[in-house]
């Protein structure tokens, strides 16, 4: 873990809009309220263009606030300069995309080290690192692989340890189980989960799939920029 | 591993890279090229300079401007330290062999006695130890200006000319200041002399050698001439060893030929030198500012090849900064991109610049082909077109960098 730690994150009228002033303005998020306490396995849900994504941007600072406040641990991090966002997301924030966004001109094992080369992790430490989270989504043998050679579902695979790659307190995913059978995606959640009870990580899936929804400890439905539900299991 | 990463990168637009590569290439080799010819040239000709057996030079406007040619060599004789003054009248007129051939040579009289010592060591080794052109003082057809005296009628003929007309030693020549043999007047082959090479193509190659008052006489340049009396183009100074090898001495002697005759042009070598060298700065400034215009395009392409490769690397550069990684690193790999086809442009530009040069030595045609031997490759000068091919290369990236690091993360993800 690093010293980002296990953040936790509170949104305060938060709203997002894009195109401000334009004909074509689109209001994606419309003052949303949320608290996400440390440890916390959160799934969101609701119909397409509700403004899930946007929320998952938001909460790992790959975007800014049009209104409204964003903090983590109490400080406000919504307004901090392009490079310290940088670095809580470097340190503290792991991203699964919806469509993997691996590297085409990196290995699969050059993909996982990315964010650890990012963060300076010395190199035997990164390959080992690199090659035991391969190992743990099932692609050992594939580490030299290029993503053009990789199916949809070993892609998704090197994007969740890409993302478990500097251990993050925080974990964002959108649709990690999209591309895999149903073997993959119990493995891939069975991961996600000792992850985050092992280091009391957070982790927000935005997802469809009941079963991952099922193993969340909470469940946000959004529609048209705001929240709808958001009901905790007992 | 990302360096590896960053060849692969550049493999994706491999024709952009060679493309670009080869405009900087050949921007750079455009000035390699100049320089090294245009430096040698100028190098070469200030060695003959520098190596000439005479160190001073009168010399007069218009054509053959000096007068009393005779009168004024024996004045510039009795300067302490002058070892000998030679003057020169050159003049093209009609030689016509004895097998009947004719041909334009250029004539140069001298006196023969003051001519050899003025000769710099390559040009000596090209005349025979004594120039036979019979008395050397050619005092005795001059005599007092009056040209009472008899003419020797000898003359030296050049290399190529003898070969090229079958002259040989103790032959007939018959010179004549214009095209009708019977206007002329018949000398002896005394021997020949060779040319020395001359960048500027082979103008003098067929030459004479003849006493100074022989052709004054023949041409209408003798005493009593109402153009030029007793002419000559130019007298060159010989001075003793010390005085040579002084700078001060020898400006301090200068001034005193030059208080002989303040309304002609005396200069030393070493000023014409320092003349020859400014030209010769000039000349590169004006090489390097013409390749400029190359070199500028090379490199507008380096920054549209790299402008395109962020355009094409938006999502990925958009990843990296997704993941956190600092926009300095992803700067730092576009820099380098772009330092590496510079590098490699530049490198190859002055490999094809030397190939051309050598090239241009073995098999262009005769003038071309002696420039291009007499080239020189300044490291210093090649040194600091690469730095700043580099320098400018690494502008170039800058502005393809800002393109990459203005880039919204969440527009490059879409």
């Amino acid at each position: 873990m690093t010293e980002v730690g296990v953040p936790s994150i509170e949104l305060t009228r938060v709203v997002r809009t894009y195109g401000a002033g334009s004909p074509d303005e689109v209001r994606a998020l419309r003052g949303i309220d949320l608290t996400i306490p440390p440890g916390e396995f959160v799934s969101v849900a609701g119909p397409s263009g509700c403004g899930k994504t946007t929320l998952l941007n938001l909460l790992g600072l790959l975007d800014s606030p049009s209104s409204g406040e964003i903090r983590w641990n109490d400080q406000p991090v919504g307004d901090r300069t392009d490079r310290a966002r940088a670095r809580l997301r470097l340190e503290g924030v792991g991203f699964i995309f919806q469509r993997f966004y691996l590297l085409p001109t990196l290995t699969a094992r050059e993909n996982v080290e990315l964010p650890m080369r990012a963060l300076r992790v010395p190199r035997g430490e990164r390959s080992r690192r690199a090659a035991r989270l391969l190992e743990e989504v099932g692609l050992q043998g594939r580490e030299k692989a290029f993503p053009h050679q990789l199916s949809g579902g070993e892609e998704q695979r090197v994007a969740v340890a890409r993302a478990l790659a500097n251990q993050p307190g925080l974990l964002l995913a959108d649709e990690p189980t999209g591309e895999l059978d149903s073997g993959n995606t119990q493995a891939i959640l069975a991961l996600l989960e000792r992850v985050r009870r092992d280091r009391n990580a957070t982790l927000v899936v935005v997802t469809h799939n009941p079963e991952v929804a099922r193993r969340a400890q909470r469940h946000i439905t959004m529609r048209d920029g705001v929240i709808l539900e958001d009901v905790r299991e007992a | 591993m990302m360096r590896w990463g960053r060849v692969r990168s550049l493999r994706h637009s491999r024709l952009q890279v060679i493309l670009a590569v080869a405009a900087i290439a050949t921007a750079v080799a455009l000035p390699v090229v100049l320089v090294s010819v245009g430096g040698g040239v100028s190098a070469h000709e200030l060695a003959n300079l520098q190596h000439a057996g005479y160190q001073i030079v009168v010399s007069a406007g218009g054509l053959h401007g000096i007068t009393h040619a005779h009168n004024y060599t024996s004045q510039i004789l009795a300067v302490p330290g002058v070892t000998a003054a030679s003057p020169v009248l050159s003049i093209t007129i009609d030689a016509f062999a004895s097998s009947g051939s004719v041909a334009p040579v250029l004539a140069e009289g001298v006196i023969p006695g003051e001519f050899a010592p003025t000769l710099g060591p390559a040009e000596a080794g090209l005349f025979p130890k004594q120039i036979m052109l019979g008395d050397p003082t050619d005092s005795i057809h001059f005599a007092n200006g009056t040209y009472r005296g008899p003419p020797t009628y000898d003359v030296l003929v050049s290399s190529p000319y003898a070969n090229q007309y079958h002259v040989a030693t103790g032959s007939q020549l018959t010179l004549s200041p214009v095209a009708n043999q019977t206007l002329g007047t018949s000398y002896n082959v005394t021997g020949t002399f060779g040319v020395p090479p001359s960048v500027l193509g082979p103008t003098g190659a067929f030459a004479v050698l003849l006493p100074l008052s022989d052709l004054q006489a023949m041409t209408g340049f003798a005493v009593g001439s109402s153009v030029a009396p007793d002419a000559a183009d130019t007298i060159q100074v010989a001075v003793t060893g010390s005085v040579a090898t002084n700078p001060q001495a020898l400006d301090h002697l200068r001034g005193q030929v030059q208080s002989l005759f303040p309304y002609y042009g005396v200069s030393s070598l070493t000023q014409e030198a320092q003349q020859l060298e400014a030209a010769s700065g000039v000349l590169t400034g004006f090489y390097l500012a013409l390749s400029s215009v190359g070199l500028t395009v090379g490199l507008l392409f380096l920054a549209l090849v790299l402008l395109r490769r962020v355009e094409a690397d938006r999502r990925s550069i958009g990843i990296r900064r997704a993941l956190g990684v600092p926009g300095r690193s992803i700067a730092g790999e576009i820099l380098g991109n772009g330092l590496l086809l510079a590098t490699v442009g530049a490198a190859a530009g002055v490999v094809a610049g030397y190939a051309i040069v050598e090239a241009l030595a073995a098999w262009a045609s005769a003038a071309v082909q002696e420039a291009a031997q007499l080239a020189v490759f300044d490291p210093l000068l090649l040194g600091e077109l690469v730095a700043a091919v580099i320098g400018l290369s690494l502008l170039a990236s800058a502005v393809a960098t800002r393109a990459a690091l203005r880039t919204e993360i969440t527009e490059a993800l879409r």
